[in-house]
């Protein structure tokens, strides 16, 4: 009997769709309520400007400066919590996608046309699912790690700055950026290591082997892997001014048009890297890694609370890329080696500059998307060894090196421009390349099998093989 | 086994480039990038909209939920050998034997049960059988909300077979009598290489 | 002035030595009332020396978490909760010097403490014990009367040298002031690298010293364990 082929018959529910299924599956009520959602804002913000706006003006002219900027910090903190919460949620659909199209799927497409309605779904989910917390757990703790980690991860926003000041046109300046501190740098390498806990505390809390593992695994690997961004840091103080202020630094690469990540590209690189490992995503997401620990510090949370370490693994890799986005991607500034947008300050600069910061911020998660689907992940004596024996030392070099050339004298000057400065531009990316060139060279000096750790296997007695021609079984 | 049997496989070293990582990880985002941008069609033939449509099975291998088959006479097909809940490897089946109404057979099954949870679809049962009453079915959408609705009693086997006789008839309707009438078949009776070894 | 200090001081103490994990429920509780009487107590006395309204709320805020933070410390008997406690403690600190124009040494503080040396510690303490039991040898101090005598001490006289005149003078010197124009990372790294250079020069051979002698104990350990095995 040939082999019979077939497709059963439908006994699922979604053999007739629901009209609100057929609805919400239409491309053209997407396309109508995507095109209401983007005229329907900038008209209503001209009708309001058009009824309301000289009061308005006339307001903002009458307040004292101060107040002003108070408000409008307020505004910016608004603006970007929403921003960040929103782009959470798309990011989540565009990871599933990503995810699917790299894996030959095609990710969800059930809600919503193409699937763009995934995230409410999802949000409704989180919240409507029943929220366990197991018994024999530490409540307390267990509670507020989540809580911990979600607010630790928000909480770094404000010294970054988003598109620089905007002058007003009666006189008088409001900056984007929410608090310009004095140690904008180091105050984000602070609030990044108060991260660990989230983090920790769940592993611990959870009362799990698995979900402990993770907590411990993670905290090891954020103490190791915050070292490279401090020394990256370091780097950037040098050879800048010589200040932490974020603004300042970012100041300088759109001046001259030499961004940090040409003067540093390996730099670049190690922090980027570091990154990754500080928001433990793949290759570094050993904290959390299926095959070995369930899921993890998070094995034991669900509905809301595992929603809250799900926003926050997202808000954490915005917040890095903002913070790569301004320490070495020229910040605001569209295009290297130009400075079409340093200097203006209008307000519709101010607009188009937010926009290419974001812009820029999106392009790394991509890349961070891109990273984690492609790169298969660390084993944990790998990781701690990329650190402490790869990219530590290498930092350290690199802190040696530019202490070098700062202190002969080769430092950008940021009154001179992209042509002024591009002897100091060629001394580092000659300086880059030898390094470059001297890892690869210690690289091929020392052996490295594909796999296991056989640093210190006995030597192997060599058995001599079989010669060609003699085959045959014989029992011995 | 020799020594001069023994082949000796030695890891390939990395080379420093290799062991740089980045230039691999290149190499991987060309791969991932591919499927991503350049493999679109691809992708979307091999799509089957699964609730909406299913993909094709080979029905009569597909090792899905348990049927229980009835004879041409309506009756259940099972004589109660425990031949099957002794195959199980997940012990699964559990039957309880009870003598026979009917005069070409002993025992007959007063009870049939398959936990469908413990269940690992390997088929064993579905070999053992020696009267082809035990069967897998294509049909793998299995949901419940406790977990008694997933023990299958006699009754809702025997639903099953009622619902899938169509999609799948039984491979062997005769394959039921023992000798003890004399009235049937034996050709067909004995298993034979068309049937089942 | 000075004599009502002392007065809260040894109400503290007291308040220290019945909060002590192993006094009992009832005793602690009445402990730990005491505590946070002092606190309030103290707070309220130094709010009027403040400026502005925000600098004493702020102040008044975070003293009394920090505070809090430092008697759950060694008052609570799960040795988990006093390192988060010392966390909290460690982030109010660094609030308050923020509040004093230190912004440098609030991030030093938070990085390395709470980013850090506090990781590595619950780190240990959490592979040390797991679950929600307290530990017999956690369920009461060890000499608590001599701890609290001593803390006592030391406390007492820091306040009265404090409360003495010069003193007073001395530490109300540096006041802000000069830090709002040249920022506060700045001086600091010229004074360390300045005046302070050989201090710096000294911890960094201690820590090269510790980091030799850890190196040294591990491969010990790790022959031992060869030999062993």
């Amino acid at each position: 009997m040939p082999t019979r082929w077939g497709a059963l018959p439908n006994s699922g529910i979604d053999k007739n769709p629901t009209p609100v299924d057929r609805i919400i599956r239409d491309p053209k009520i997407v396309a109508a309520v995507a095109l209401v959602m983007l005229v329907l804002p900038p008209i209503g913000l001209t009708a309001a400007w058009l009824a309301f706006g000289q009061p308005l003006l006339d307001l903002m002219k009458a307040t004292d400066p101060a107040i002003l900027q108070f408000v409008f910090s307020l505004i910016m903190m608004g603006l970007v919590l929403f921003i960040v919460i929103h782009l959470c949620a798309a990011l989540i659909l565009a990871e599933r996608k990503i995810s699917a199209f790299i894996q030959d799927r095609q990710g969800p497409n059930r809600v919503g046309f193409f699937g763009l309605l995934q995230p409410i779904a999802d949000g409704i989910k989180f919240m409507l699912k029943e929220d366990v917390t197991p018994a024999r757990v530490d409540k307390p703790i267990f509670i507020l790690a989540p809580c911990i980690a979600f607010v630790v991860a928000m909480i770094s926003f404000p010294v970054i700055p988003w598109a620089g000041t905007v002058e007003l046109p009666w006189g008088g300046t409001l900056t984007t950026q929410v608090a310009s501190l004095d140690i904008g740098v180091l105050y984000i390498l602070a609030i990044n290591g108060l991260g660990v806990y989230g983090v920790v505390l769940a592993g611990w809390a959870s009362n799990n082997k698995y979900a402990h593992y993770g907590g411990m695994r993670a905290a090891a690997q954020m103490l190791s892997y915050e070292i490279p961004i401090g020394l990256g840091v370091l780097v950037l103080l040098l050879v800048s001014s010589g200040t932490l202020r974020l603004e300042v630094i970012q100041d300088q690469q759109t001046a001259t048009g030499l961004w940090n990540v040409f003067l540093h590209p390996i730099m670049f690189l190690l922090v980027l890297t570091a990154n990754y490992a500080e928001t433990n995503r793949a290759p570094f997401d050993l904290a959390e890694c299926e095959q070995e620990l369930i899921a993890g510090f998070h094995t034991e949370y669900s509905s809301m609370k595992f929603a809250l370490f799900f926003l926050a693994e997202y808000a954490h890799m915005i917040i890095g890329s903002a913070v790569l986005v301004t320490l070495f991607l020229g910040g605001w500034e569209p295009l290297p080696g130009v400075s079409l947008l340093h200097g203006n300050n209008t307000w519709w600069a101010a607009l188009i500059k937010f926009h290419i910061f974001w812009g820029k911020i999106i392009g790394l998660i991509g890349l961070y998307m891109l990273v984690r689907w492609t790169v298969p992940r660390f084993r944990f004596d790998q990781l701690m060894k990329l650190a402490w024996k790869g990219m530590i030392p290498i930092a350290m070099a690199l802190v040696v090196i530019e202490g070098v050339l700062v202190a002969v004298g080769i430092k950008v000057d940021p009154t001179a421009g992209f042509v002024g400065n591009f002897g100091v531009l060629a001394v580092h990316l000659l300086v880059n390349a030898v390094l470059l060139g001297f890892i690869l060279w210690q690289l091929s000096r020392t052996k490295a099998p594909v796999t296991g750790r056989q640093d210190n296997l006995p030597e192997i007695e060599v058995v001599p093989s079989r010669p060609a021609g003699q085959g045959g079984v014989s029992h011995a | 086994m020799r020594d001069e049997d023994v082949i000796e496989l030695k890891a390939p070293e990395l080379t420093a480039a290799e062991r740089l990582y980045l230039p691999q990880i290149v190499a991987g985002f060309r791969t991932t990038l591919r499927h991503m941008f350049l493999e679109k069609k691809k992708r979307d033939e091999n799509m089957v909209q699964y609730p909406d449509a299913k993909r094709q099975v080979r029905i009569d291998n597909y090792r899905g939920v348990h049927r229980l088959n009835k004879d041409p006479d309506g009756r259940v097909a099972c004589v109660a050998c425990f031949m099957c809940s002794t195959a199980c490897p997940a012990h699964c089946i559990h039957i309880e034997a009870g003598a026979s109404p009917w005069p070409d057979r002993e025992k007959y099954p007063v009870k049939f049960d398959i936990d469908e949870l413990r269940c690992i679809y390997c088929g064993m049962c579905e070999e053992a059988c020696p009267c082809d009453a035990i069967e897998l079915t294509p049909h793998y959408e299995l949901v419940a909300r406790t977990r008694q609705e997933m023990i299958f009693d006699k009754e809702k086997l025997l639903h099953v077979f009622e619902q899938t006789k169509h999609d799948k008839p039984r491979k062997n309707p005769a394959v039921t009598d023992y000798g003890l009438t004399g009235n049937q078949d034996k050709a067909v009776a004995r298993p034979t290489s068309q049937t089942k070894v | 002035m000075p004599v009502v200090y002392l007065i809260l001081i040894t109400f503290g103490a007291a308040g220290l030595f019945l909060a002590l994990p192993g006094r009992g429920q009832a005793f602690g509780r009445i402990g730990l009332l005491m505590l946070l009487g002092l606190v309030a107590a103290s707070i309220a006395m130094l709010l009027p020396q403040l400026g502005g309204l925000g600098d004493r709320v702020a102040f008044a805020l975070l003293a009394g978490i920090g505070l809090f933070g430092a008697i759950r410390v060694i008052t609570h008997p799960r040795p988990v909760y006093s390192a988060l406690f010392f966390i909290v403690l460690v982030v109010a600190m660094g609030g308050l010097l923020v509040l004093m124009n230190a912004g440098f040494v609030a991030s030093a503080l938070l990085i390395i403490y709470a980013g850090a040396i506090l990781v590595t510690y619950l780190f240990v303490i959490m592979l040390a014990q797991q679950g929600t039991e307290t530990a017999p040898y956690d369920a009461s101090a060890r000499e608590p009367l001599w701890g609290v005598l001593a803390g006592f001490l030391v406390l007492g006289t820091l306040t009265g040298h404090v409360l003495s005149g010069d003193a007073a003078n001395e530490l109300a010197a540096p006041a802000a002031g000069v830090l709002g124009t040249v920022g506060d990372v700045r001086p600091v790294g010229e004074l360390l690298l300045t005046e302070y250079v050989v201090g710096v020069q000294l911890a960094g051979v201690l820590l090269l010293a510790a980091m030799v002698g850890a190196v040294a104990i591990a491969k010990r350990q790790a022959a031992l364990q060869e030999e062993a095995g």
